[in-house]
């Protein structure tokens, strides 16, 4: 059987903003080579020109979907640099807007899962309960997708009343969804056999490669940023984390769900908790002394780190962002042998690899 | 045999929703309700009023014309700059100099708000900004100033019912 | 056709235009004389029908138009008109349906009421759009395509029984009829895919005749157990044996082998890879445009009705049900059960549709040559076994 080199380039049903040059052979793929950098922004070297507030605004559209995701560690690593400690119940806020973040970012993986499946249902079950915590992140954040919300010192503004009922509603009614998810696209038996198996990641190779996220969890290794090293006030809260044995596509998929059953738990426990007090400290004007900082995160989709280095000046002098998907991005050419040419779409956006975090 | 069980289950769950009320609305015979006032900042205690981030709103008489909103979105989109209104005398303000807004450059961050020390500027509920041509979306201090329409009738909001969810 | 560049090709577009022109008005000057002998009994006719109507039916059998003519049957009901209105409305139904499931709306807007008259408005859509055939492709071979599949599934309903009277044609080999033209299908969509003459149609049309192929055998062997249980290829008698009890309940596991390989003939989802994938971007549908499209969309719910009607006809008792109009009405009786469950089969096939997602092609073709082929030799051994015991005696067959 001959070999046929096909480019599932930028503009194809199928694939992202990004090429993947794959090698056939008759139906099945020999060689996947991947290649991004078509939504290439130049993020870190724009963020040298703007001041630390300044930055917050474009530092957080690559990672749209998980908007908090991705400024949580820029903020962290601002406030280790000035040696500042944020009130308790801005810290607090921050955690409930950031596993609101994680729920509507996973909703939308399961519905572009369904597209690239050929469900249609499993498309609009997913996006429109992603409107119901859309709301609740608009009640208390004051937008709906990019939020500017969490700032270095606290978060903006406080959350209205309401929001500890809306949020009761809302986590009740998608606990009732999240069985129904289970029975119609979970357990279909045609959605089993066409991703049980596939896309095999073994454990030896995860390690190897450096994968973060549900990809690394699904691979049957229990590591997650929130319990490993731990920031905020994760140490206070109760919450599991899902592991999986099976390193295929659809065990990537279940670990999302349970994801989002736990994110729940910890909104819940979040606002039982909740102290009062103020939200922001006063700060007259944001000075960073000169020094570099570290910090990390568990974003939606991994561990999404920042590496700042300052020289006291107005503008930082270097920021580094490493994010999930780029990490991701070397199991491509691991996980797609083998698979068959109409798989591949499910296969790629089963690692949850969104191109324009890894190209920011 | 599971299959045929596992697909009988999945066909239920899929009939379910077929008895329950849609989730959508019908834009733009019903409009969806936000709460509130829109957003603002205190600069005495340094902490943004609770809100919803759209259109802006210019207080003349308090806006002295520091330009420190132009300064902030600077970094951020060059959204707004500074124009000369010679027939209106402020106190304060006596340059006569009013901030212009341009929409189509910006990206309702609301850091423009929180820069003002003197409680001008500060931003409403309405979103629906749409035009023909770029021009419009280019508003004068004199458009800004006009407080927003109310929301026409009949306005929907979520709620939620036993176990689906609607606009009603 | 080309441009015109010579005398030449001038002249042939004149004698081209010129023909066809004298071959239209022929045959229009000759339908109006053989149906107006003469204006001034047309005009007796229309003036006395407005208190007597009978007088207009009787003019119309004279003239071999009437209610009980071939014509009638083969163009108004049941033939072309009543399906392609029940596959006009099929679409608006199974638009709203899936709507439904899938938490919101649906057509709304054309028409007073819900959305009723969404598919002609698309209809008339379409007409308004330009037919491109594409300039490397075998032009009139690749605008055949559409009308060929139309015709196809429009000949299959000549031999639909939707009462006792109104077949159109009653035949003895009802059953081989059904299936010749069922096995015809996929050549028609071998050749659309290859006479548009580019990449993605192509591989759409090769995917679509190994999936029709290898399916059309366990639905011959789980119609071969129907055909043994009766002794007859005649779809009336067919209809006739069932009169003290459904086969579906004789033999559900030929009724669900049958079921499934009339989802996968058709081509919908979840078995519908060579349509519209992911990859493939439409699959041998890609280069059809307006009326072409509207044409074969047509032809493709069209024999969706006619196969769901043969289903009915043989597992579902055809047209027997209880008696639900007053006593002298038992033609309507006997239509109205046919329709309701024919529809029902649609609806059914509808539901799997939104909650099932698309097969691969080599899980599809495994199951079809393994489990639905097992299966439907299983339920031929139960036939044999239930004719050769008492079992047949029991069940009145």
């Amino acid at each position: 059987m001959s070999k046929l080199s096909l480019s599932v380039g930028p503009q194809h049903p199928g694939s992202g903003h990004m090429r993947i040059i794959l090698t056939l052979s008759g139906d099945y793929i020999i060689e996947a080579i991947p290649d991004p950098g078509y939504v290439h922004r130049g993020e870190e070297k724009l963020a040298e020109y703007r001041n630390y507030i300044q930055n917050i605004p474009h530092l957080e559209r690559p990672v749209v979907l998980d908007a908090t995701g991705a400024i949580f560690p820029y903020v962290l690593a601002v406030e280790d640099l000035m040696n500042i400690i944020v009130p308790e119940r801005a810290q607090f806020i921050r955690v409930i807007m950031a596993e609101l973040n994680r729920i509507i970012s996973h909703l939308y993986y399961m519905a572009i899962y369904g597209i690239f499946m050929g469900h249609s249902t499993m498309f609009m079950w997913p996006v429109g309960d992603r409107e119901v915590f859309i709301d609740l992140a608009n009640t208390i954040a004051g937008q709906r997708v990019t939020y500017a919300f969490l700032v270095p010192g606290g978060v903006r503004n406080d959350m209205p009343e309401k929001v500890k009922e809306q949020a009761d509603k809302a986590c009740n009614y998608f606990e009732k969804r999240l069985i129904e998810y289970e029975h119609i696209f979970m357990n279909n038996p045609l959605f089993e056999k066409r991703t049980k198996g596939v896309g095999i990641l073994p454990k030896q190779d995860a390690i190897r490669l450096g994968v973060v996220g549900p990809t690394l969890r699904a691979s049957g290794v229990k590591s997650d940023v929130r319990k490993d090293d731990t920031y905020s006030i994760y140490n206070q809260l109760d919450f599991e984390i899902p592991v999986s044995n099976a390193c295929d596509s659809w065990s990537r998929a279940w670990i999302h769900m349970e994801e989002m059953r736990q994110s729940m738990s910890i909104i819940k426990q979040c606002l039982k908790r909740i102290p009062t007090g103020p939200v922001k400290l006063n700060l007259k004007q944001i000075k960073v002394p000169p020094g570099e900082s570290y910090s990390r995160v568990e974003a939606a989709r991994g561990s999404l780190s920042y590496y700042l280095i300052s020289d006291g000046g107005k503008v930082p002098y270097r920021v580094r962002i490493m994010t999930p998907s780029f990490r991701n991005l070397i199991t491509i050419p691991y996980i797609m042998k083998g698979v068959m040419l109409a798989d591949m779409p499910p296969t790629y956006w089963g690692i949850d690899y969104w191109p324009v975090e890894a190209d920011r | 045999m599971v299959f045929i069980i596992k697909l009988l289950s999945s066909i239920i769950s899929g009939m379910n929703q077929v008895f329950k009320r849609r989730m959508t609305f019908r834009y733009p015979d019903q409009r969806l309700f936000i709460e509130g006032d829109g957003y603002k900042y205190d600069p005495k205690t340094g902490i943004g009023i609770n809100g919803y981030r759209g259109r802006h709103i210019l207080y003349l008489e308090k806006c002295t014309g520091c330009s420190l909103c132009v300064m902030m979105c600077q970094g951020i989109s060059q959204a707004i700059e500074m124009k000369n209104l010679p027939n209106k005398q402020i106190t304060v303000n006596k340059k006569s100099m009013f901030p212009q807004i341009d929409y189509s450059k910006c990206v309702y961050c609301g850091f423009c708000v929180d820069a003002c020390p003197f409680e001008a500027l500060f931003e409403t509920n309405e979103y629906e900004l749409v035009s023909y041509d770029r021009e419009s979306l280019l508003f004068t201090p004199e458009q800004l100033a006009i407080p927003p329409k109310k929301r026409p009738e009949p306005t929907v909001n979520l709620k939620y019912g036993d176990s689906d969810v609607y606009h009603g | 056709m080309s441009k015109i560049q010579t005398f030449s090709s001038f002249v042939k577009r004149l004698i081209i235009i010129i023909v066809g022109l004298l071959i239209t008005l022929t045959l229009l000057f000759s339908l109006l004389a053989y149906f107006v002998p003469s204006v001034k009994e047309l005009q007796d006719i229309l003036l006395s029908s407005f208190g007597n109507p009978s007088l207009m039916l009787n003019y119309l059998d004279q003239k071999g138009l009437g209610l009980n003519s071939l014509f009638f049957k083969v163009v108004v009901f049941p033939g072309f008109t009543w399906a392609a209105l029940i596959a006009a409305e099929i679409i608006w139904f199974e638009r709203k349906f899936l709507a439904k499931m899938q938490m919101r709306v649906g057509p709304l807007y054309a028409g007073k009421i819900a959305g009723l008259l969404q598919p002609i408005a698309d209809v008339i859509k379409l007409v308004f759009k330009e037919i491109i055939a594409p300039s490397s492709s075998d032009k009139w071979f690749f605008l055949s395509i559409p009308i060929i599949i139309t015709s196809i599934a429009a000949a299959l309903l000549a031999v639909l029984p939707v009462s006792e009277g109104w077949i159109i044609m009653r035949s003895d080999v009802s059953v081989l009829i059904i299936f010749a033209l069922v096995g015809f299908v996929p050549i028609a969509v071998l050749l659309g895919g290859w006479a548009s003459n580019s990449k993605y149609p192509f591989i759409g049309a090769l995917r679509g005749l190994h999936q029709m192929i290898a399916f059309e055998i366990p639905m011959l062997i789980s119609t071969l157990g129907v055909v043994l249980l009766t002794g007859t290829l005649d779809l009336v008698n067919i209809v006739y044996a069932q009169s003290n009890i459904w086969f579906i309940l004789l033999m559900p596991i030929g009724a669900f082998v049958f079921f499934t390989c009339m989802i996968i003939e058709l081509e919908r989802i979840p078995f519908d890879l060579p349509e519209a994938e992911s990859e493939i971007a439409s699959g041998y549908l890609t280069e059809y445009t307006s009326m072409a499209f509207g044409n074969l969309q047509l032809g493709v719910y069209i024999r969706f009705y006619a196969m769901a009607g043969v289903f009915t006809t043989m597992f579902l008792g055809g047209w027997y049900g209880p008696q639900i109009l007053p006593n002298g009405f038992e033609i309507a009786n006997q239509v109205i059960w046919f329709t309701i469950k024919t529809l029902l089969v649609m609806i059914l096939a509808i539901v799997l549709r939104g909650v099932n997602p698309r097969v691969r092609i080599d899980l599809l073709l495994r199951m079809g040559w393994s489990s639905l082929l097992i299966l439907s030799f299983v339920n031929l051994f139960l036939v044999i076994l239930i004719l050769q015991t008492e079992l047949s005696q029991i069940f009145g067959v």
